[in-house]
Order: structure tokens, then sequence, then C-alpha cells
């Protein structure tokens, strides 16, 4: 915006003018900021983010100084809503002229507000990733499944923390180029782990389709040799006489099947 | 009332653990840090109690709900043969603790129920949900109705060679599993069908219209049981399969276990 709305003023009324216009801004600016603050509590309560935060650290360790997180996103969207009416009124009334000063702040304001803003998101999304891994896995009681919790806690930092700096200006080439590593090791690993699973799944797919066999037909697979008891799209179980074989569906592909009939 | 409770007092005298069937937080509570222990029995573990026996069906029958706590109990070495075990249940009103029962914990002589869920060869969720399509068939019948049908659950692949199929299996090649709503209905409407279902370990319904040839001398069920019975005995003598039974000329659902006839009971208690 270019037009200067104090050299307006004062062209079409007076001094006094464009200082009652400056006040007008500030109060407007007052109440839009406590209508944000007041849509804001709303929303989280409509849409239910109030209790998607609950539990997580964030949410307890802001609770502990007397808010909540909605408290927070509310205070900081009104301080905004202020301190650019505030902005606004000071450049109507001419109460400062470092204009340079000013420009800068405005343009940098925003920036700052989202970078803020996603470190309080990722803050939030971190820990209520974990708190969902650790439900999801609490049936599997076994100490080093809590690892996956923290590691997506923890990555979803990273990012929100990444995003944070970038908005500041910070140079973060070095840290993405970390992420992209970081990424590529757990895709790559990942696949690597999921090979045998995606074989035996694309190999138990046919199986289940077309059925070459079915429970109750004694087949030899391989060496093993026994009756079919069951086939779902990983593994074939065979049961012989007290020998019951798990047999992953792709070796089964492999070495072909033959049918025993009687 | 010093009579009641001194005979109360009497009841409680002495024991080594209590079995309390409950799924309120609140009365596990008054029970817990006591000196003896504490079982919580119930579908769900809804308290999170340490020393939990998962009941599969809410058992209405109250001998039979005990009798499967305590074989839970025992299985899982929370007591002992020889302990005296206070059950606080429910029996009259449908929530909230009523009755107060005293038993040894070898009171019941070992009768498997316990391992016919928990042992199986099939999982204990098959077993359940087979369970409760038997016992909704024997309420409701076929279109009102009382229809027989025999299930055999686990050990498929050796039960199917024990058997041969009496018309086209209605199952080939689908892939379907007892415990979903639609499948269950399916169940229902082909239990005009004669013959035995067959179903295995995991779930899955491996075929209708099957005609069992087990050997059957020398099986041993009550006298007055029919032929699907008798079958159903037989099967699950020869294979490691359980079958579950629901009588066409009684309404009662049975099940039976290495031969044996481990649980009955009346579908409109349920």
């Amino acid at each position: 915006m270019q037009v200067d709305v104090g050299d307006v003023v004062r062209s079409l009324f007076s001094e006094e003018a464009a200082f009652t216009v400056a006040i007008i801004v500030l109060i407007t600016g007052g109440i839009f900021a406590y209508f944000i603050w007041r849509w804001v509590h709303l929303l989280f309560e409509r849409t239910g983010l109030n209790a998607a935060v609950e539990g997580t650290t964030f949410e307890r360790s802001v609770s502990r100084f007397g808010t909540s997180t909605s408290g927070i996103i509310a205070t900081l969207l009104a301080l905004f809503v202020y301190t650019v009416s505030i902005i606004v009124a000071f450049n109507v009334a001419r109460l400062l002229d470092f204009g340079v000063f000013w420009a800068q702040v405005t343009r940098n304001l925003p920036r700052l507000f989202i970078a803020v803003l996603a470190v309080i998101v990722g803050l939030i999304a971190g820990d209520k990733a974990k708190i969902v891994i650790k439900e999801r896995l609490r049936s599997v009681k076994l100490p080093e499944a809590t690892i996956l919790g923290d590691l997506a806690k923890y990555s979803i930092f990273y990012i929100a923390a990444l995003i944070a700096l970038a908005q500041l200006g910070v140079a973060t080439t070095a840290l993405l180029v970390l992420l992209a590593a970081y990424t590529f090791g757990i895709v790559f690993l990942t696949a690597i782990a999921c090979k045998d699973f995606l074989a035996a799944g694309a190999a138990g797919i046919y199986l289940l389709l077309v059925e070459p066999y079915t429970i109750g037909d004694e087949v030899e697979i391989g060496e093993k040799r026994g009756i079919v008891q069951e086939v779902d799209m990983f593994v074939t179980h065979i049961e012989s006489d007290g020998e019951e074989y798990i047999i992953p569906n792709q070796r089964i592909f492999r070495t072909g099947i033959t049918r025993i009939r009687t | 009332m010093t009579g009641l409770g001194d005979l109360l007092d009497d009841v409680v005298e002495d024991i080594d653990a209590v079995l309390v069937f409950t799924k309120d937080p609140g009365t596990h509570e008054q029970f817990d840090d006591e000196e003896f222990e504490t079982i919580v029995v119930a579908t769900e573990n809804a308290v999170e109690a340490d020393k939990f026996v998962s009941l599969p069906l809410q058992f209405k029958d109250l001998t039979g709900r005990i009798r499967y706590a305590l074989e839970g109990a025992l299985d899982a070495e929370y007591i002992a043969d020889g302990d005296d075990v206070v059950c606080l249940t429910t029996f009259i009103e449908d929530d909230g603790i009523d009755t107060v029962v005293r038993v040894k914990g070898d009171q019941f002589s070992h009768t498997g129920l316990y391992d016919l869920f928990v042992n199986s060869r099939a999982d204990s969720e098959v077993v359940r949900n087979v369970f409760e399509v038997a016992i909704e068939l024997g309420k409701k019948g076929q279109k009102g109705k009382p229809v027989g049908a025999l299930f055999v659950v686990g050990d498929a692949g050796k039960v199917m060679n024990k058997s041969r199929p009496l018309s086209y299996n209605p199952f080939e090649k689908s892939h379907v599993h007892v415990g979903d709503p639609i499948v269950n209905v399916m169940l229902k409407e082909f239990s005009r069908l004669d013959g035995a279902f067959v179903i295995s370990d995991s779930g899955k319904i491996v075929s209708a219209y099957r005609y069992l040839e087990p050997a059957a001398e020398g099986v041993d069920i009550p006298k007055g049981l029919g032929t699907r019975h008798m079958a159903a005995a037989a099967i699950t003598r020869d294979t490691n399969a359980t079958a579950i039974v629901l009588s066409e000329s009684d309404g009662m659902v049975r099940a039976f276990k290495a031969g044996e006839l481990v649980l009955e009971l009346d579908p409109e208690e349920y």
C-alpha cells in the first residue's frame, strides 16, 4: 500500500484530524484483536482441536502457566493484529519518523509470526504423534517399541524447526541436506526390510485368487509335504504328522507346488 | 444384624484370593491392596488390573461363570488347587455386586471349559465368534423355526480329509471369516443346508455341506443326543478341532473337544 493515509488526512483536514484517525485505528485494532482472540477460542472448541492436543507435553507445560494451547495461539494472533494496528496508527500520526525501521518490522513481523506458529504446531504435532504411536503399540509389550514414537516425535520437531528457521531467513541448506539424507535412509531401510513381505504379498494375492490348492489338499512344497491348513496373504501353513511348516508364499512360487492326488 | 454379619464373616474368613467380576474401577479399588490376591474377571480388562481372567461370553449361568473363572485363574497360577476363594459377582441385578460365593480352587473337576476358549487350536476369538453365531441362531432360529447346525472349528485341513462334500461348496473361492456381521447372516442362511460347516484356525469359512466321516466307535456322549452330536464328538476325537453344535430338538448349544462334551448352554439365557 503506497498511499500514505497520514498525508491524505492531513491534506484533507488538519494535523489534529490525523491524530484522531490514529487513535481510531488503535481502538479498532484493539477491538478487532479481541474478536480474533474470541474467534480462535471458539474455533478450537468447535473443531475439537482442544481435545486433540490434550495430553501432549506442550499442552501440559502451557497449562502450568495457567493458559492453554488455544489461549496461546489466540493471544499470538491478537498480538499480531494489535501490533499491526499500532504501526499503522504511529504511521498516520507521524509520532515516530524512522520509516526504514518500521518498514523492516512490517516486512518481518508476519515471518516471525509464522515461525512461532510453526514451532508451536511442530511441538504439538510431535507430541501427539508419539502418543498415538504409543497407544497403537501398547499391546506389544516390548520396551524397544517406544523408540518408534520418539523417532516420529523428533522428526516432526526437526521439520518444524527447519520451517521456523527458513521463515526467519537463516541459511538452512545444510539442515535440509541432512533431512533429505535422513528421509532417504528411512525409505531405503523400510524398502529393504519389506522386500520379502512385498514378494510374499504378491504371491499371496495370486494364491488366494486362483486357489491352486486349498485347505485340506495334500501338497509338497520343496522338501515339505503335508496337508494345507491355512493360506493367507503372506504365508501358507502346511501340517504333517506333528509338524506344522509355515512357508512364505514367495518360496511356494519359486519352488512350485506338487499336489498329491489320492 | 449381628447374626447376618457373623455369617458373612464366616464366609469370607481365611481366604486366599478374591475373584471380582466387575468392569467398574471403583469396585476394583475397594478390594485392591488387601492381604489376599485380587483377581478381576470380566469380558474386558476395563480396570487394568494386574491379575485378570478374560470371560469369552457373558455367562448368565452362575456356576458356569465361576467354573470358567476358577479354571482361568488356576491356569494362570493366580490360585492353587486347595485355595479358598471368594467370588463377588452379579446374580440377579444387571450391574453391581449382589452375590458372595465361597469355593475351593478344585471345587469343579477339570472340565476343559477354559481350555475350550483359550487353548483351542483355533484362535479364541474365532471360537467365541462361532459361539455367538450358534447362540443367535438358537435364539431366533431360521425364520422362526428351530434349526440345527454343526460348526467344526480349527484343524480344517484334517477335517476336510475326514469328510466329503454333500454338494457344491458355497464358500469355494471366497475368503470370508467368521465375525464379520454380513458373514454371520450368510452362516444363518446356509444353516438350512445339511452337513457341517468347516472353519479354519484363523476363522476362514472353508466349506459348508460337509458330511463328516470320522470313526465313531467308542465315542461316549450322553444318551439321547442325536447323530449330529455323535458326528461332532467323533470328529473332535479324530482331529484337534473343536465342534460347536446347535441342537435342533432341544435348542441347546453344545461344544465338544477331544470327543468329550465340554460345554452346554441355553441360548435363551444370553
